[in-house]
């Protein structure tokens, strides 16, 4: 398997609840996969805690062989090849598009990063944009900019918060069929989460289901069940 | 929670360096905490017999006093500015924030030389009128007239922060207060007033920081407190031991007022968290009414800042080519370097300190947060016993290293600019510190995230995003703090090295030798320059979106 996560648990604060408890899955390569559940089910925090931007206080979280997080691992974000693309889309407000797109380009060459901002650009349709700010961009055209700055250091695994709650109805079923093309031709391992059951037939390959609710309830049903049939399948984690 | 799977995200130059920063501002206060149970000396018996009942007396009388006036000072004029139009409150507003422009000590010497014998109103008297008045009412160097200059000049903390919240947070009681048909006096006592509590005691009890920590005033009115003790049993007594009791016990009287606080505020923050907030209506007044509130408010306004204000410059007029001199031009020179320094040095230190807290979310950076405003509450005095003690001590440490190098001074470092600088740092950290906390909240974590998801280090993204995003936070706390510095007395005062001197410290000189004319000029480029820096940060607040 190329991502496994197993037994992750956390919570936000000390005491409290876990806010994720025993959280076990596993994904192929090149796979997408979409997290549905309501508000406040935690499927933000699996993606926070896939990415090292939390640390869970038990469990094992390994991508593509290489353990992330164990007891003994804690692989800074920075490090995880991990792309993202956040709820709000968090673009740099100082920086134009193509500086955005830029900022993840470590080690490239000048003419090597002009390269690869052209090709995500192109990618998403947005050549035209290069030059401006983001807040001269609409919500759709700001969001195709942060799923090209996030798909630019060509990252193993593509995270999408939410991608489309920011969007008007029309806009986001366009966005859905335009996102999906594009995370398949690039062919990365995505997870994208989303509390709309629609979103997720349209793009995934696999849904997990996330229902807040007593811990224990996920223990047992860690393992993954397989299906041939794509968009019908459904994962309950539920007993 | 496992902490060793914390560790890794701990493990970075920000964590040791907050560390490092956090332990530096607590030792000088451990060491007083310390020796306040260890040191022994003769002289304490003493004076916790003779004097300290005394110096309690005295400090509770004024801490009571002001408090109380203050509190019914700022609300009242919080109350009115916020609910009723009348002629000029826009002018009054920001007006009545004036007052914090002179500092305590200044206002104490302008006071007394307007009222002593050779001062304005009874010379007026005596000349023109041939009257001779009884010296007796027009003292104001007692414990009456430090409450009088305390109330005036800091009851403008209770205003702003009093205001702000009823601008904010309670037209929507106050509306249906008004829909009761309930009158304005009923609205005020029954309504403003306890739902403001928290904001109140705020403000009030920041007034009662700077009251404890105030030299100058009750130095030159010749009123014996904790602060005027504290130097008296370390320089003339030269009993530093008995001074770190002192001290000890003036840092027990500053917890127990913290911790009152807490208790009286509850658990409520200035501030309800409704997502919108609509401003209070003011209703206009007309007729008597209307001049009534504009003349109360005009009578703060003009003993608070008016008055004292223009018989200093009065004053500076009458001594400008005495006192404008190469000598002053380095006064300033000096007040420039250790502002400028101090408060460079704080805002670097506040936005290691921020940048750590905000990123784990964590006993170690609560306490670290803790500790860094703790300063702004610990009085100058203090302050300046413990960093002495500490820079002494280090001293001694270092004679052996000093001796190899061949120099002659013993006490190097604590009686080098550096000590003084790091009393700033200690004792103003806070101000820079909010500020800048205050900006990482407003524009949150996303950002840094997402430049982490992107390859960058905490440190490449602090020079790449975090900084750029902050930087008009960061401007704000390196101006409060370099104002702060700027008017700062009694820590300039004693842990400035030989010969050095201030704009502060130079002023007060003049004033204690009776040359109060020839403070005039050093007031009042302090004043000018704090009441711009009010004046800026005023407009700023107004124009910030809710
Ligand atoms: N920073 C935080 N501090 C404390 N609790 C938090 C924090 N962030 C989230 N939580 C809590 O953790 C739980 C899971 O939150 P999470 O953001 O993962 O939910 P979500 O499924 O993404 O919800 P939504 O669909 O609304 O985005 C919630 O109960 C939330 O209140
Ligand atoms: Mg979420």
């Amino acid at each position: 398997m190329y991502i496994q996560i197993k037994d992750l648990c956390f919570s936000y604060t000390n005491q409290g609840d876990k806010t994720i408890n025993n959280f076990c899955l596993e994904i192929e390569q090149g796979e997408i996969i979409s997290i549905l559940g309501e508000s406040g089910s935690g499927k933000s925090t699996v993606l926070r805690l896939l990415s090292g931007l939390e640390t869970p206080t038990k469990g094992t979280i390994s991508i593509g062989g290489k353990i992330v997080t164990d007891d003994r691992t804690f692989i800074l974000p920075e490090k995880r090849g991990i792309g993202m693309v956040f709820q709000d889309y968090a673009l740099f407000p100082h920086m134009t598009v193509a500086e955005n797109i830029q900022f993840g380009l470590k080690g490239y060459s000048r003419s090597e990063k002009k390269k690869r901002i052209d090709e995500v650009l192109e990618l998403v349709n947005m050549e035209k944009f290069k030059k401006r700010y983001p807040h001269e961009l609409s919500g759709g055209q700001q969001q195709r900019i942060a799923l090209a700055r996030a798909l630019a250091p060509e990252p193993s695994l593509l995270l999408l918060d939410e991608p489309f709650s920011n969007l008007d109805a029309d806009l986001q079923i366009k966005i859905r069929e335009e996102l999906k093309q594009i995370i398949k031709k690039t062919g990365i391992t995505s997870i994208f989460v989303t509390h709309d059951r629609e979103d997720s037939r349209a793009i995934a390959d696999r849904i997990i289901t996330m229902r807040d609710g007593a811990a224990h309830e996920w223990e047992s049903l860690c393992t993954v069940r397989n299906t041939s049939n794509t968009y019908d399948y459904e994962m309950e984690i539920m007993s | 929670m496992k902490f060793y799977r914390k560790l890794p995200g701990y493990m970075n130059m920000w964590t040791v360096l907050s560390m490092v920063i956090v332990l530096l501002i607590l030792m000088p206060n451990l060491t007083i905490l310390i020796s306040f149970f260890t040191q022994t000396t003769d002289n304490w018996e003493h004076i916790k017999e003779h004097i300290l009942p005394l110096l309690l007396k005295n400090t509770s009388i004024i801490i009571v006093v002001t408090g109380v006036l203050t509190i019914l000072i700022g609300t009242s004029l919080a109350w009115l500015i916020s609910a009723y139009d009348f002629p000029l409150k826009g002018f009054f507003k920001w007006g009545l924030i004036l007052p914090l422009a002179i500092p305590p000590y200044i206002a104490a010497y302008t006071y007394n030389g307007i009222l002593n014998y050779t001062g304005i109103i009874q010379t007026t008297l005596r000349n023109d009128y041939g009257i001779r008045v009884d010296q007796k009412y027009f003292d104001i160097m007692n414990i009456p007239g430090s409450i009088f200059i305390f109330t005036l000049f800091l009851f403008p903390y209770v205003y702003t922060i009093t205001r702000a919240f009823l601008a904010n947070q309670s037209s929507s009681l106050i509306e249906n207060a008004r829909l009761l048909g309930r009158n304005a006096f009923e609205i005020f006592f029954r309504v403003v007033l306890p739902i403001s509590r928290g904001a109140i005691i705020g403000g009030a009890s920041l007034v009662l920081l700077e009251v404890l920590n105030d030299y100058g005033v009750v130095k030159y009115f010749g009123v014996p407190t904790f602060s005027t003790a504290i130097f008296q049993t370390w320089f003339s007594m030269g009993d530093l031991n008995a001074a770190i009791k002192l001290s000890a016990t003036l840092m027990f009287i500053v917890f127990a007022i913290l911790i009152f606080e807490k208790v009286l505020r509850g658990r409520k923050k200035y501030s309800y968290t409704t997502a919108k907030v609509k401003p209070l209506t003011p209703i206009k007044l007309t007729g008597w009414k209307a001049w009534t509130v504009f003349f109360y408010s005009l009578l703060i306004f003009s003993l608070g800042f008016l008055i004292p204000f223009i018989q200093l410059l009065d004053w500076m007029f009458l001594t400008f080519e005495k006192i404008a001199s190469p000598v002053f031009t380095q006064l300033i020179m000096n007040s420039l370097l250790v502002a400028f320094t101090g408060a460079f040095m704080i805002v670097i230190f506040a936005v290691i300190i921020a940048n750590f807290t905000r990123m784990h979310k964590s006993w170690l950076s609560k306490s670290a947060s803790r500790i860094t405003i703790l300063g702004y509450s610990i009085p100058g005095a203090v302050i300046a016993v413990g960093i002495s003690s500490v820079f002494i001590d280090i001293d001694n440490l270092l004679f052996t290293f000093y001796e190899s190098f061949g120099m002659e001074a013993s006490l190097f470092l604590s009686t080098s600019l550096f000590m003084l600088i790091s009393a700033y740092v200690i004792r103003f950290l806070a101000v820079g510190y909010n500020s800048i906390e205050s900006g990482f909240d407003k524009v949150g974590n996303k950002f840094t995230e997402a430049s982490r998801m992107l390859g960058m280090g905490m440190t490449k993204t602090f020079f790449k995003v975090d900084v750029r995003l902050i930087k008009g936070a960061i401007f704000s706390g390196f101006i409060l703090a370099f104002i702060d510095i700027l008017k700062e007395l009694p820590l300039t005062l004693i842990l400035r090295p030989f010969n050095f001197d201030t704009l502060s410290t130079k002023a007060f000189q003049y004033a204690s030798d009776e040359q109060i004319h020839e403070a005039s000029l050093a007031s009042i480029i302090i004043i000018v320059i704090s009441g711009i820096a009010i004046y800026l940060f005023h407009q700023v607040l107004e124009k910030e979106p809710k």
